[in-house]
């Protein structure tokens, strides 16, 4: 045992996770679905051509399309609360 | 109410990373090819028949039952600060080396071994408990406790007396207004730059003289280090993963100097944001990159106006969100200003007045990034507008460093940043 050393670990603890299981819906017809841009290019166009497809071809009640300033940032709470009220799905874009 | 987050294919290790630090592990994600910014509008149109089929089958059926395991993981799911022996091995310093390198704890240079004596050496220079939270880093949340700091800065060579430093300069990071989510997980390649100001730069040697944002001096070299560890290994943002950085920068390794107080016209930053003189305090800053910024002139407002002009770069991050740009002025450059009767803050006023770009000189795309930003404080954007680099000419900010020499550096911020200065305690040792 004379080269052995006991060394510390550097790393930090990290979420193990929730156990949270993603939600379903049974379908979207009849569903109010929220967007939120993240301001990447092209996202806008994603959205707006999601959106069409999803009202008419899936039958989707309404569409809330709410924004970032800048991708760089959290959405305002004010757009979370109000999508969380509101919607049944919330569609977000992630990076670019 | 249910989530789908949509990413192109290059970012999905990132979404699912930031998933599962956030404890949301199962967050459904819809995928687009990627490059998806810079393909044609009917590419897009394309691309949504395809996302929106996938958004249902995500959400409307039942959900593939799936473990993390399915995932290559990026992060060693290690727990805490266990510790681990190395037995037997001919050579503890490349067996540890080689542990670092396996187990990407390292930044790619040999790192020294963490063992319980050096950590030991380095909570000693505090009072605070070796389990107590200093602050949980995004993009990953790991908990930077006072040991894993200690380890980190073990790690990076630094000396037991800077410890007290980086409780402060990872105080700092967390912050709201500094934005290291965005710092981190961003493709711009932002590294975090430490400044020290105050009586503890003379006491540890911090250079804030030649070569001050070179290579050559320990305390410098570690701390910048120890740092860029801690947001490898505690907030876990490793390159390619949770760090999407283009390509990144240099100042990624190390990036840390001292204010030049000593041949500073005007009051140090601690001072001007508010501190004593007597209070020594770090300031980290969301860096993009440096420039310098040789010139000979000798007039202050010619000094200004090409310094300005430096400024002015149609793809600049600042000009489009409006930011905190820096400005490392040597001492030569400080007191042109200085004799000219320009406070600090006028030169700011001045120089903010002088870098002003029009508009027009941002590309197509671009301009529509600046008009989804900055409407609201500047009102109706169009081509003829004169983009001023940030809200207020306070916010942009001047340190003196550096020797002798007519060269300043312009280091250009990462954009939705701002620094933040905390003091460094002093009964941490």
């Amino acid at each position: 045992m004379a080269n052995s050393i006991l060394i510390h670990n550097p790393r930090a603890p990290f979420s193990q996770g929730s156990g949270l299981k993603a939600s379903v819906l049974d379908h979207l017809a009849g569903k109010v679905v929220g967007f939120i841009d993240n301001t990447k290019p092209n996202f806008n166009h994603l959205m707006d051509d999601l959106a069409v497809t999803l009202l008419e071809d899936y039958q989707v009640r309404s569409v809330i399309k709410r924004g970032k300033r800048v991708q760089s940032i959290p959405a305002p709470s004010a757009v979370v609360d109000e999508l969380v009220a509101e919607c049944d799905l919330v569609i977000t874009g992630s990076g670019d | 109410m249910v989530a789908v987050e949509i990413c192109s294919s290059a970012f999905v290790n990132l979404g699912r990373s930031q998933a599962r630090a956030l404890g949301y592990e199962n967050l459904p994600i819809a995928v687009v090819p990627h490059p998806f910014g810079t393909v044609d509008r009917q590419i897009v149109r394309q691309f949504a028949e395809k996302c929106a089929c996938d958004i249902v089958a995500l959400v409307c059926l039942p959900p593939v039952t799936e473990t993390l395991e399915d995932y290559q993981p990026i992060i060693e799911d290690v727990q805490g600060a266990a510790e681990l022996t190395i037995e037997h091995a001919p050579n503890l310093m490349i067996a540890f080396n080689r542990l670092c390198r396996d187990r990407f704890w390292s930044d790619g240079l040999p790192v020294m071994p963490t063992t319980r004596e050096a950590v030991s050496a380095m909570l000693a220079q505090t009072k605070r408990p070796p389990q107590q939270v200093v602050a949980r880093l995004a993009p990953g949340f790991g908990v930077a406790t006072v040991e894993c700091i200690a380890i980190n800065a073990v790690l990076a060579g630094c000396d037991p007396e800077y410890m007290p430093i980086l409780l402060a300069a990872v105080e700092a990071m967390a912050t709201q207004r500094f934005n290291l989510q965005s710092i981190q997980s961003t493709t711009n390649p932002a590294a975090v730059w430490l400044i020290v100001n105050g009586p503890i730069v003379e006491r540890l040697g911090i250079n804030g003289k030649f070569n001050c944002l070179g290579e050559g001096v320990w305390a410098n070299a570690t701390l910048g280090r120890a740092l860029r560890l801690i947001l490898r290994n505690v907030s876990g943002a490793l390159p390619g993963e949770m760090d999407r950085a283009t390509q990144g920068q240099p100042a990624k390794y190390s990036f840390c100097c001292a204010e030049n107080e000593g041949e500073s016209p005007w009051e140090p930053l601690h001072v001007e944001r508010g501190f004593s003189s007597e209070q020594s305090t770090v300031t980290v800053v969301g860096a993009e990159g440096t420039m310098n910024m040789c010139t000979l002139v000798k007039e202050a407002d010619e000094l200004i106006r090409v310094i300005g002009s430096t400024f002015r770069h149609p793809t600049s991050n600042e000009y489009v969100h409006g930011a905190e740009p820096w400005l490392v002025l040597c001492p030569e450059h400080a007191d042109i200003l200085h004799e000219a009767g320009y406070t600090k803050s006028e030169v700011k006023r001045r120089l903010w007045e002088a870098s002003k770009m029009q508009a027009s000189e941002l590309s197509k795309e671009d301009m529509s990034r600046l008009q989804s930003s900055r409407t609201t404080e500047l009102g109706v954007i169009g081509a003829d507008t004169l983009l001023p680099i940030s809200h207020h000419y306070e916010d942009i900010s001047i340190i003196v460093a550096g020797g002798s020499g007519a060269h300043s550096v312009y280091v250009p911020c990462f954009g939705n940043t701002r620094s933040v200065t905390v003091a460094i305690a002093s009964d941490e040792n």
